[in-house]
């Protein structure tokens, strides 16, 4: 394992480039679709329902032809917070459980001059897997979604999803714009950073860990990186700047599209397919 | 005495290894550096030059094939890489990006004092690395280093890594970007830096003239692999092969090279203006004899 290849790590945003259905599929056909079953895996009540959420998004990633243990490599930054929410949600959610459904379990615990339960319901349970269960399905969804699509296309499906809201002021343009250029900035400061951290390590800096609760060397140890990789975004900045008012950028009133082309049947059946789905996850009598 | 201080055999590396977008950066390559040479790495962008000096200070390890940097083993995932950090110094292509600190003095001491020198000794180690690019120590250790011009900004750079006082020293592109005399003070800062003698340097560069003009030895890189190396007189006269690799010759030997097939008697191995002259001059074809 090398000591700086940190790119290796970073999934959401990277673009791999196919000619799988996934990736084929119009950004406005994807986008929608992904919406949709994103609203099935993040709204059923059910084990069962939320497994088949997950097994769904994993299924997109081998439709893709992306292996999927690349893909899911890209939760494992996340995996602390996920195991703190579960911990603390398994042993305290219980406790303020609105529904009333049957306890599993319950421990009066005395600390000292404080006193608490840990309660388990059947409810909170649930809730607890399906979080984990939700964030992990979420991370591959969206990960496959940045996977298959270029920048430009998916900026162009979200000015066309944000347009409806025009008319209460919202610059559907402009957000796209900001997105897409914030997209396009993920990977470069990232090679930006690995290049610092070996120009300065080339100088004897040492990133290893001072022990765990030592911050503010930390964070000193951090400053030649941190300064010259801000004044560096800065600069970047000015010059995109430069570059799109030179290209007399103005914005998106008034502008259109050099090519719209109408949606595919393909992209249709994409479509038809994400509601049947999600309609069928929410109305099917999940045993569990 | 000179004795090999990077051994390179079979080296192969990839970038973004078990991904989908894996591709191979090296592929065998075989080098090796003596402890007072003076040697160039050539090849155009993509050629793996910059990957390939990754490895003399352990920043990259071979994922296979072996680097061996003053008798330590890279291939070994135990070895602590950070005393050989100070004995090979590394310069990144533009390396003015790098600087943090306010003042040119400080940002110099920021090696010295990461490796644990007295108060004296980093004052000793600035002030020796500040004479020796051109920077005077009193006139520009105070100064504020985000208002340099770029090309002082480059040598406070430089001057950071001597400040480590290197056994072996690493220039990636060192004149990119620099002005014609900002790139001949760095070039001469260079060479008397070697002259000086106790440092190995290694340039790496895809700019012809800087390589005819500083190195004694070349290896040329091409997808990954060496394809030539030998004095640099020897490489710079295959000049069909270089150019069949994209790559160039120093302009004066090109100027040599053009005479000679146009039925002059030149040298081959002309590779500066002076030695053209004199080659000129002494040439069986010339006017004066």
């Amino acid at each position: 394992m090398d000591e700086f290849d940190f790119a290796r790590n970073v999934t959401v945003g990277q673009y791999v480039p196919g000619r799988s259905v996934v990736h084929r599929l119009d950004p406005r056909a994807k986008l929608g679709g992904f919406i949709i079953v994103l609203a099935a895996i993040i709204t059923s009540d059910s084990y069962i329902g939320n497994a088949v959420g997950l097994a769904a998004a994993i299924g997109i990633v081998v439709l893709a032809g992306i292996p999927v243990g690349y893909v899911l490599s890209g939760v494992k930054p996340i995996i602390p917070i996920l195991v703190v929410f579960t911990v603390f949600n398994f042993l305290f959610l219980g406790n303020y459980d609105p529904t009333g459904s049957a306890v599993l379990w319950r421990q009066p615990v005395a600390l000292g001059p404080y006193e608490f339960n840990f309660t388990v319901t059947e409810s909170s349970m649930k809730q607890t897997v399906q979080g984990v269960v939700r964030i992990i399905a979420l991370i591959v969804l969206t990960s496959i979604l940045t996977l298959t699509t270029t920048i430009t296309g998916l900026a162009k499906a979200i000015e066309l999803l944000l347009s409806p809201f025009r008319v209460i002021k919202v610059p559907g343009h402009e957000a796209a714009m900001i997105l897409a250029i914030a997209y396009r900035f993920v990977p470069t400061i990232a090679d930006e950073l690995e290049r610092l951290m070996k120009a300065q390590a080339s100088r004897g800096a040492d990133f290893g860990k001072p022990g765990r609760l030592r911050f503010i060397q930390r964070a000193k140890q951090m400053i030649p990186i941190t300064v010259p990789l801000f004044v560096g975004a800065f600069r970047r900045a000015e010059r995109l700047i430069m570059a799109m008012e030179s290209r007399c950028y103005i914005g998106g009133h008034g502008r259109t599209p050099i090519s719209l082309p109408a949606l595919r049947r393909m992209d249709w059946a994409a479509l038809a397919s994400a509601t049947v789905f999600t309609l069928a996850v929410w109305n099917f009598p999940w045993p569990l | 005495m000179s004795e090999p201080i990077v051994q390179v055999s079979g080296l192969w590396h990839w970038y973004l290894r078990g991904t989908p977008l894996q591709t191979v950066a090296l592929q065998g390559i075989d080098l090796e550096i003596q402890s007072d040479d003076l040697a160039a790495i050539m090849g155009h962008t993509g050629s793996g030059k910059s990957t390939l000096v990754q490895h003399f200070n352990g920043l990259l390890r071979p994922h296979r094939g072996s680097v061996r940097v003053f008798g330590s083993d890279l291939s070994d995932p135990k070895l602590d890489v950070r005393p050989l950090r100070r004995r090979v110094g590394l310069v990144f292509q533009q390396p003015e990006m790098q600087l943090f600190d306010p003042t040119v003095g400080d940002d110099i001491a920021f090696g010295p004092r990461q490796l644990g020198c007295t108060p004296e000794d980093v004052r000793r180690r600035v002030r020796t690395a500040m004479e020796r690019v051109g920077l005077g120590f009193e006139d520009f250790k105070d100064r504020y280093t985000f208002g340099l011009s770029g090309g002082e900004m480059r040598r406070v750079a430089l001057a950071g890594v001597l400040a480590l006082e290197p056994q072996l020293l690493v220039l990636d592109e060192p004149t990119a970007g620099l002005d014609p005399r900002g790139r001949r003070q760095l070039l001469d800062s260079l060479r008397a830096i070697h002259a000086d003698g106790g440092m190995a340097l290694v340039i790496v560069s895809h700019d012809m003239d800087v390589v005819g003009e500083m190195a004694r030895r070349v290896f040329v890189l091409a997808g990954g692999k060496t394809v030539m190396r030998g004095g640099v007189r020897e490489v710079f006269s295959r000049v069909e092969e270089l150019r069949e690799l994209g790559l160039g010759i120093p302009q004066v030997s090109e100027l040599a090279y053009e005479l000679r097939k146009a039925g002059r008697d030149v040298r081959a191995d002309v590779l500066t203006a002076d030695e053209l002259a004199e080659a000129l001059w002494t040439s069986s074809t010339s006017p004066a004899t």
